[in-house]
């Protein structure tokens, strides 16, 4: 084992000092005929070809006093590599580059998950607001419990649509909005602030002991992802009372849901979904797949 | 639950039952719906003895299963004048009838089913029924069903254009016929329009659907001489004129 690490070594100084010798052959002179430089590098380059020589001579020799080994070394799980020569069948190759590419993709979307969140505006902790406003006083989270029902009962409502608050959490109001036949949802406050919403069909049980579980209709699960997504673009800690009005404005477009084709696409039905999303804005009917294209 | 559409295929001359069902599912299948599970939907009809003393004829209770709904059978009266009066009871039901056959004797000749695969594709329950009466194969039903809504009106639009993606037929713009208005009396007894279209629905309504396209079909084999030696007195199976009138294939027009 010692000569042959001898004889490893000794390769790896040979390599070293040819590497070394092309440097000094590629670097040249430096001044322009000066016959000294000259000679320096000459005499220089010889002797490093001296080195060279002598270097190969002892690989040789080492080379040369190397025994077969009696037995086969250990060399714990890289021996099976040996076992099966054809690189086809070992099927190793592609799998490395599988989990090479995985790899890429993982480091590429969390540097932009990591850049998005940083300059994320929907943070929706109240210290973040504090830490920019410290003087503001918050109105929209420590409210009186009167203040949530006189707003509801302002909101300009349509006549499908009905509103029945209750506070199951003290004075934290949850109101359970029925649009037409169309749909439930409960929308749970936190003073103005909206916490939560559940969106459930019309022959769906939303009642005050479960407002949590989701709706057994794929189309509803999708309605409430939208209503979460709207309830974070709504979100304005500074003028709760609008947020509100503008969120329950949006969340009554939904009267129209199984009425109303995709603005984009004109059809009704995409993947066995209705035009689920309805823009911030203009409150038009969009595909979840149609709305961004 | 929600709202159901059945919709009956126009059969092509040239091609069997099983064809047509295997090719409507290779295309929900490649639509990206979702096999699940079979079912079956039975009618038997009862005819009351009629009694010549004071002239009452006889009246005909429809008995329907729905695998769908399987502890409940639904039964539905029909009195001959166009009035129906349907009853959902437990399945225990059925064994009452048997009790009763001084009264009620069962036509077991018009005892017609439609069964077949069932298929899932979003909210959309779709179901490929091939209706047999007494092991003849008499056409092809296929019940839609949109779970997440209640109410005809608000989705029919989406239904239709579902349907006609898979059948690759043209379904009219127009409710079914079921849905059609009907005039009924109000408790005030005035004659009103009744849209049904915009009721809320329940599971008989699908029922009724079925036992109209079953009415439907057993009538064309009586028309057509199939069946119709056997029968012996006037039964009263038109569940209402309007029904009666539009006929089996009246959702499909030119």
């Amino acid at each position: 084992m010692d000569k042959l690490n001898c004889a490893l070594t000794a390769v790896k100084n040979l390599r070293s000092n040819v590497r070394q010798c092309f440097e000094h052959l590629a670097d040249g002179t430096d001044g322009e005929g000066v016959e000294e430089s000259r000679n320096k590098f000459v005499h220089d380059f010889q002797e490093k070809f001296g080195a060279i020589n002598s270097q190969l001579r002892e690989v040789e020799q080492l080379i040369n006093g190397l025994q077969v080994p009696p037995t086969a070394y250990s060399l714990g799980n890289t021996a099976y590599l040996a076992q099966e020569t054809s690189q086809d069948r070992q099927a190793l190759y592609p799998q490395l580059v599988n989990s090479y590419k995985w790899i890429d993709k993982v480091h590429d979307h969390s540097f932009l998950a990591f850049n998005n969140l940083n300059q994320n505006t929907l943070r929706r902790s109240y210290n973040y607001c504090s830490q920019k406003r410290p003087r503001l006083p918050f109105s929209s989270f420590n409210n009186d419990p009167d203040h949530i029902d006189k707003l509801l009962s302002e909101i300009n409502t349509p006549p499908h649509t009905s509103y029945r608050v209750f506070r199951p959490f003290g004075s934290n109001a949850v109101a359970i909005v029925t649009i037409s036949n169309v749909l439930k949802a409960a929308i749970v406050f936190k003073g103005v602030l909206i916490e939560w919403v559940t969106v459930k069909g019309y022959d769906e049980p939303l009642e005050q002991d479960d407002l949590w579980a989701e709706s057994r209709y794929e189309v509803f699960r999708k309605v409430q992802e939208h209503a979460h997504s709207a309830m974070l673009h709504f979100f304005s800690p500074t003028l709760p009372d609008l947020a509100v009005k503008s969120y329950v404005t949006w969340l009554n477009s939904h009267i129209k849901l199984f009425l109303e084709p995709c603005k984009r696409c004109s059809k009704y039905i995409a993947n066995g979904l209705p035009p689920t999303w309805r823009d911030l804005r203009t409150l038009e009917p969009f595909h979840e797949e149609c709305r961004n294209c | 639950m929600g709202v159901t559409v059945l919709q009956p295929y126009p059969m092509p001359e040239n091609k069997s039952g099983a064809h047509i069902i295997d090719y409507l599912s290779k295309r929900l299948l490649s639509l990206g719906a979702t096999h699940a599970g079979q079912f079956l939907v039975d009618c038997e009809t009862f005819i009351s003895s009629p009694q010549p003393h004071n002239g009452t004829p006889g009246r005909a209770v429809h008995v329907l299963h729905n695998s769908e709904y399987p502890a409940s059978t639904f039964s539905i009266m029909d009195s001959g004048t166009g009035k129906q009066v349907s009853l959902v009871a437990d399945s225990i039901f059925d064994l009452l009838m048997l009790k009763m056959t001084n009264t009620f004797t069962s036509k077991k000749q018009t005892k017609i089913e439609s069964r077949g695969a069932r298929f899932e594709y979003g909210d959309f329950v779709i179901k490929l029924g091939s209706v047999t009466m007494m092991e003849h194969f008499k056409g092809i039903l296929i019940e839609i069903e949109y779970k997440s809504c209640m109410i005809l009106a608000y989705c029919w639009e989406m239904i239709r254009e579902m349907l006609q993606g898979f059948l690759n037929i043209n379904v009219g713009k127009d409710f079914p016929s079921y849905f059609a208005p009907q005039t009924i009396m109000t408790p005030m007894g005035q004659q009103q329009m009744h849209a049904k279209h915009n009721d809320m629905y329940e599971p008989t309504d699908t029922v009724k659907q079925y036992l109209e396209q079953f009415t439907n079909y057993r009538k064309h084999v009586s028309m057509h001489g199939g069946l119709g030696g056997q029968q012996q007195q006037p039964v009263h199976m038109s569940p209402s004129p309007v029904m009666g009138a539009a006929g089996g294939l009246g959702m499909i027009r030119p």
